[in-house]
């Protein structure tokens, strides 16, 4: 166990360590002179030179990518050129935001898949196998952004059961006390049960909007593994010693079908946290995405920089998690094999 | 001795597919005596496993059992039992061994969660340490050395021959009246197939335990089988005990299996024969008696295409055999001459 642990943590360092060089990369074969592009086309050479120097433009290449990442790991992720804030708190102030919305997203894509393929392949039922292939098809095939806004005619501005686009809560709602800053957790918290409503059914949308290519694809792989596990003849084996037919498929077919969709798990959760700019935008949901989304449209580089980084340290820590979970669940990956006894 | 364990009468499982009705298994009859072992041999497709699950009521969809009773200890008919009626019989009177060990056992639990749920399934009340217990005994008796330790051992570290040890253990736990074991070690290489052939063969004795041995190795029905039925297209088309089918093989299905089985005194007969043709189509079964059409006797004649055989009741050399075949009275005054 302890030689998987360290070969996967050798690996994800391994990862960042690549993640950092293309980030760096990148940008210096971006044209143009950093130190000019901050102080825009009407500063003095001078100026131009001395910021240089003061940034450490004229260092060496090395001492350049060494600060590079230093300065990241330690938080100092420079200031917002549009409006002089630093990026570590603007991205502060809308992670939560963002993280509470992907951790929404994620359970409901895990149960409704979760649900949908066991609804599908547990017993014979080709109707409902049918429909839920057609289904997950619908879903793989539908842009989330169109899915949004369908999502809004029908039961914002149709049927007005659920709340339209207007960010974590209405506007005349006053956020709970700030603890952990996901508004849900810390109306509970608070024993606001009203403003912890009121955030849940503002979730409810985006939720499934940003789940729901995840969950078609999700759903697709489980039902997949699901059909195969169920065949093998340990399932028969297990319902030859005498068990009822949902005590083998939970104790048996489940935890081996699960298997690969832990790994497809870790990728979708990953996806969710690095936020979706074009379903923050169309909920006007105040997360990462649409920060990003404006830095970008404001070339504020530093915010787009930082993002892209965060959002690869990211997607290893939490592929990371799963290959170690992947460990814990799966003996054959713990325990090599006998080579033939 | 007499006593029956099982009793098969007019069993019959299809598989309907969209299209196309398989008929994996047509009207099968048999009679199994306490501790009596009953070899059933055919073709891969001739529906010898599908008759296995279809004892156990473990026929999945689009499969289904038609018609048919199956009766335990001569009485109780099971075959219409609910499945929550079924389980209690199943692994508890009747057990199962599989053929392939290496997909028998379920990867990510260890071979003592299986070994115990294969007991505390039918002893719910039954203690947490007396279960590891009884599994470790169970360990022992298929001579798997250090059982305490290796009951913490997953399938990955066990070979393919004590895992199929480890897939007796389990059938033999509650000490069942009938084992069904399906090509229990075809997919094992030959000297560990020679061991749990030893192994089953003691453990049966002991437990007094009557078996159904389904294969397609003559070899391994001669060493380890009291009778004997010929399963072909669904059907058994020659029943009976062990020495009459190697000495008086009466159905030219029989005859020519046994043909088929290398035999170092004929090499100078030059190759081995083959049976012409294949086994029909279960989904497209020709009238009158399936083998006629590769059978030597009956491949012309028009009464074999056309008039399904009924089973006569015929006596050879090695005593009495049931054959579905419309010479078999005649094909038996042959070879006794």
């Amino acid at each position: 166990m302890a030689r998987v642990i360290g070969l996967r943590l050798l690996g994800s360092i391994g990862a960042v360590f690549g993640a950092t060089i293309l980030a760096f990369v990148i940008m210096r074969l971006l044209p143009g002179n950093p130190a000019r592009l901050i102080l825009g086309p009407l500063a003095t050479q001078h100026a131009v030179s001395s910021l240089s120097q003061e940034i450490g433009l004229d260092k060496p290449i090395y001492v350049q990518y060494w600060r590079y990442i230093s300065d990241f790991f330690q938080g100092n992720w420079g200031y917002s050129y549009s409006d002089g804030e630093s990026v570590r708190q603007l991205i502060g102030e809308r992670a939560p935001a963002t993280i509470e919305l992907a951790i929404y997203s994620f359970a409901f894509t895990i149960l409704a898949a979760v649900g949908l393929a066991l609804a599908s392949t547990y017993r014979h039922r080709p109707i409902t196998d049918r429909i839920v292939r057609g289904a997950s098809y619908l879903g793989f095939g539908t842009p989330p952004f169109f899915l949004a806004l369908l999502l809004l005619i029908v039961f914002f501005k149709t049927f007005h059961l659920l709340p339209g686009p207007e960010g974590r809560l209405g506007v005349e709602a006053t956020p709970p006390p700030a603890v952990t800053r996901m508004y849900t957790v810390d109306a509970l918290l608070a024993g606001q049960l009203g403003t912890f409503w009121e955030a849940f059914e503002h979730l409810i949308l985006p939720s499934l909007a940003l789940g729901i290519s995840s969950f078609s694809f999700l759903v697709r792989l489980l039902r997949a593994n699901l059909l195969e596990v169920s065949r093998e003849p340990f399932i028969t084996v297990a319902r030859g010693k005498g068990l009822r037919r949902w005590t083998a498929f939970r104790r048996h077919a489940l935890p081996n079908a699960f298997l690969p969709t832990l790994t497809a798990g870790g990728l979708v959760l990953g996806e969710f946290l690095a936020g979706s700019v074009l379903i923050e935008r169309v909920f006007n949901w105040p997360g990462v995405g649409s920060l990003v989304f404006d830095a970008i449209v404001k070339q504020d580089y530093a915010i787009v920089q930082t993002f892209i980084l965060l959002s690869a340290v990211m997607f290893v820590l939490v592929n990371l998690v799963v290959d170690l979970l992947y460990a814990v669940i799966d003996p054959r990956v713990r325990i090599p094999s006998v080579a033939s006894a | 001795m007499d006593e029956l364990a099982l009793s098969v009468r007019g069993l019959s499982t299809v598989y309907e597919t969209g299209q196309a009705t398989v008929h994996a298994v047509r009207d099968v009859s048999f009679d199994l005596k306490a501790t009596e072992r009953l070899g059933i041999v055919g073709e891969s497709g001739s529906g010898k496993s599908a008759l296995a699950l279809s004892i156990l009521g473990l026929i999945e969809a689009p499969g289904r059992v038609l018609a048919g009773e199956i009766l335990l200890d001569g009485g109780r008919d099971i075959s219409k039992l609910s499945d929550r009626q079924l389980s209690a019989i199943r692994g508890k009177e009747i057990a199962l061994v599989l053929q392939d060990p290496s997909s028998a056992l379920d990867p990510v639990k260890t071979i003592g969660a299986q070994i115990v749920e294969a007991i505390t399934v039918h002893e719910p009340g039954l203690r947490r340490a007396a279960a590891r217990k009884r599994a470790a005994e169970l360990l022992r008796e298929v001579d798997i050395s250090q059982a305490e330790r290796r009951l913490d051992d997953y399938p990955h570290q066990y070979s393919g021959g004590m895992r199929q040890r480890v897939a007796i253990a389990i059938a033999i736990a509650n000490n069942p009246r009938v084992l069904i074991a399906d090509e229990p070690t075809t997919a094992l290489d030959v000297t560990t197939q020679a061991q749990v052939l030893a192994l089953l063969d003691r453990l049966v004795e002991q437990h007094r335990t009557a078996v159904i041995l389904i294969t397609h190795n003559l070899g391994i029905v001669s060493d380890f089988c009291d009778s004997v039925a010929v399963m072909y297209a669904g059907r058994l088309v020659e029943t009976s005990g062990v020495d009459h089918i190697f000495i008086s093989p009466t159905h030219p299905y029989s005859e020519a299996l046994l043909k088929c089985v290398p035999n170092p005194e004929r090499l100078a007969e030059g190759p081995l024969p083959a049976i012409t043709g294949f086994p029909p189509d279960l989904a497209k079964l020709p009238t009158g008696c399936s083998f006629a059409p590769r059978c030597p006797v009956g491949r012309d004649l028009p009464r074999c295409h056309e008039e399904t055989p009924e089973p006569h009741r015929v006596i050879g050399a090695a005593g009495a055999a049931e054959v579905e075949c419309h010479f078999a009275e005649q094909r038996i005054a042959e070879v006794r001459v």
